[in-house]
């Protein structure tokens, strides 16, 4: 890892004032202020309760980077799909971007409803990532799924599988990330999960598999819970 | 059907509408349809490789389960539901009883994922084909690439599904100018075209929405069809107007086949509507029908059926390829 880490400073320091770079957008997925790992037990002080995630999925899509309202540019491929068990879908590929000013990212949380109704596609959008429901048919744009003691169900397992593409229970999200200064590097886009479980109640809510009102608004939880790491 | 090297062009007859599939997302062609056809009837989509599309989906009936009023699957397991015919999908917009199916090539992955129908999931349906001695190189011939995938396996089970076409009963051959209707199935005709054709809409037989039509809730089942995905009232015992063609074929009849005779379907549609809220605007009351009248309809609804559709070997199962095994 250190010495790949040490490769790519070498790569970017000769590559001087070329416009195109081997770059990503890289997306961290925090929980007690600590980078999340899969199974790991997080205590929290103020809830005496503790987590731990088993998955964590989701799809970034149409992500554009801005300049005072002006886009700036997009990313070429359009659905993402972020998955922790795969570290490597952390990082979205920019390699072919040119260095521009931006002070605003956009994107969205999720799948359009165009393409939910388009029939089988492949990559990222493959149904057999695990991300389409079976008997209704419809992405799933977020997966979170783990275990907390103060989960009622079975096991103390909690299970938000987030979609929709129909109103009234249109799920995907909108997400607005201003930064407080114009800036060349690309962004580093945290979730931090920690207001995400302070704003729900796992012993009311631990189980959704469905499309529904309360699935539009916990993924506007989730939505919320994105910000720029400066 | 036409075939070129490596297009297959859907042959239908001119009075049938444009169909509703986007066949420039997933362009036919010989092999892509083959190598459909025998995931169609290849056991190994399900769990412990009982089970297969035709198992629910047989040829001779249409591509319907009959005998069973619910359609059963892995383990002797009985679902819910009367597993509905296949053919003409081409014009359909949405699939399954309840529409909860948005698009044909997504269609496969309610029966392959259910409990009691093959118990599998995608990604073991993946990685089963891609260890078998036929697959990789039927993929390979089908999409120039051997590594299979969900997106691959789904567009082939689709047009298998595509070409299943269903255009040649007496009905089609009277609307072609070959035969005519006996006198008694011009007054059945007659009778369809009054009481029936709004919701089984000519030429395919059904206008492929959806309606509450009258049946009494079945408390055993408490199936509210549509209304149990969207959550909405309007939509309670809501389900989709099947076609009527291949009648004779496909019975039992209605989403939960209650009615084994064509007989009972009219007793229904003539004594026995109920008063849902909801209840289609077509059937505001009981359809008045005299027997001599019942029986002239079925006499017409009897040229729906299409023997050569139901016995092509083109769309039976594939010994060729499935037996070399």
């Amino acid at each position: 890892m250190k010495i790949i880490f040490f490769l790519s400073v070498l790569f970017l320091s000769t590559a001087g004032t070329a416009t195109l770079r081997e770059r990503h957008i890289q997306f961290d997925l925090i929980l007690n202020k600590e980078q999340i790992e899969l199974g790991k037990r997080y205590f929290s002080d103020k809830s005496k309760d503790s987590i731990s995630i088993d998955a964590i999925r989701f799809y970034i899509s149409d992500l554009e980077l801005f300049l005072d309202e002006k886009p700036v540019y997009s990313l070429d491929k359009k659905h993402h799909l972020i998955d922790l068990e795969y570290p490597e879908s952390l990082q979205l590929d920019c390699s072919n971007l040119p260095i521009k000013s931006y002070n605003k990212i956009k994107f969205n949380l999720g799948i359009d409803s165009t393409t939910n109704v388009s029939g089988a596609m492949g990559g990222d959008l493959d149904p057999s990532n695990g991300m389409y429901w079976a008997w209704q048919s419809g992405y799933i744009n977020f997966k979170l799924e783990g275990i907390s003691p103060s989960c009622p169900a079975r096991h103390n397992r909690f299970a938000f599988h987030l979609g929709g593409y129909q109103n009234p229970f249109y799920n995907m999200q909108k997400v607005e990330l201003l930064l407080t200064e114009t800036k060349t590097d690309l962004p580093k886009i945290n979730l931090d999960l920690d207001d995400f479980f302070n704003q729900i109640n796992l012993k009311e809510n631990h189980q959704i598999m469905s499309p529904s009102k309360q699935a539009v608004e916990i993924t506007a939880l989730l939505a919320n819970a994105f910000y720029i790491q400066i | 059907m036409a075939f070129s090297r490596d297009s297959f062009v859907l042959d239908y007859p001119e009075y049938f509408p444009e169909p509703e599939y986007d066949f420039s997302k997933n362009k036919l062609s010989k092999e892509k349809v083959e190598l459909g056809r025998a995931l169609f009837y290849d056991p190994i989509l399900s769990k412990d490789k009982s089970i297969s599309c035709s198992s629910c989906h047989s040829p001779y009936n249409a591509f319907a389960h009959t005998d069973h009023d619910l359609s059963h699957g892995i383990n002797d397991e009985i679902g819910t539901r009367n597993a509905p015919a296949l053919f003409n999908l081409a014009w359909q917009k949405s699939f399954n009883w309840d529409g909860a199916v948005n698009h044909l090539d997504m269609q496969a992955l309610a029966p392959i994922t259910d409990k009691r129908e093959m118990n599998e999931d995608l990604k073991n349906v993946i990685s089963k084909l891609q260890d078998s001695k036929i697959y990789p190189e039927l993929f390979y011939d089908a999409f120039k690439d051997s590594l299979i995938t969900g997106e691959h396996i789904l567009k082939a089970l689709a047009q298998f599904q595509l070409t299943l076409v269903s255009a040649h009963s007496k009905y089609d051959q009277v609307k072609k100018g070959k035969l005519e209707f006996s006198e008694q199935e011009q007054k059945g005709y007659k009778l369809f075209q009054k009481n029936c054709s709004s919701c089984h809409s000519e030429p395919l037989f059904s206008n492929y929405k959806f309606a509450n039509n009258g049946l009494p809730i079945d408390t055993t089942l408490n199936d509210f069809g549509k209304g149990m995905i969207s959550k909405q009232r309007t939509d309670s015992m809501v389900f989709k107007i099947p076609t009527l063609r291949n009648l004779s074929y496909t019975y039992p009849y209605m989403h939960d086949g209650r009615f084994r005779k064509l007989n009972q379907v009219l007793k229904h549609y003539s004594e026995g509507i109920s008063k849902s809220k909801n209840k289609s605007s077509n059937l505001k009351s009981n359809i008045e029908l005299s027997s001599n009248e019942k029986v002239d309809l079925i006499a017409f609804l009897l040229t729906l059926n299409d023997k050569e559709f139901v016995f092509d070997p083109k769309h039976q199962y594939p010994r060729e390829v499935l037996l070399s095994k």
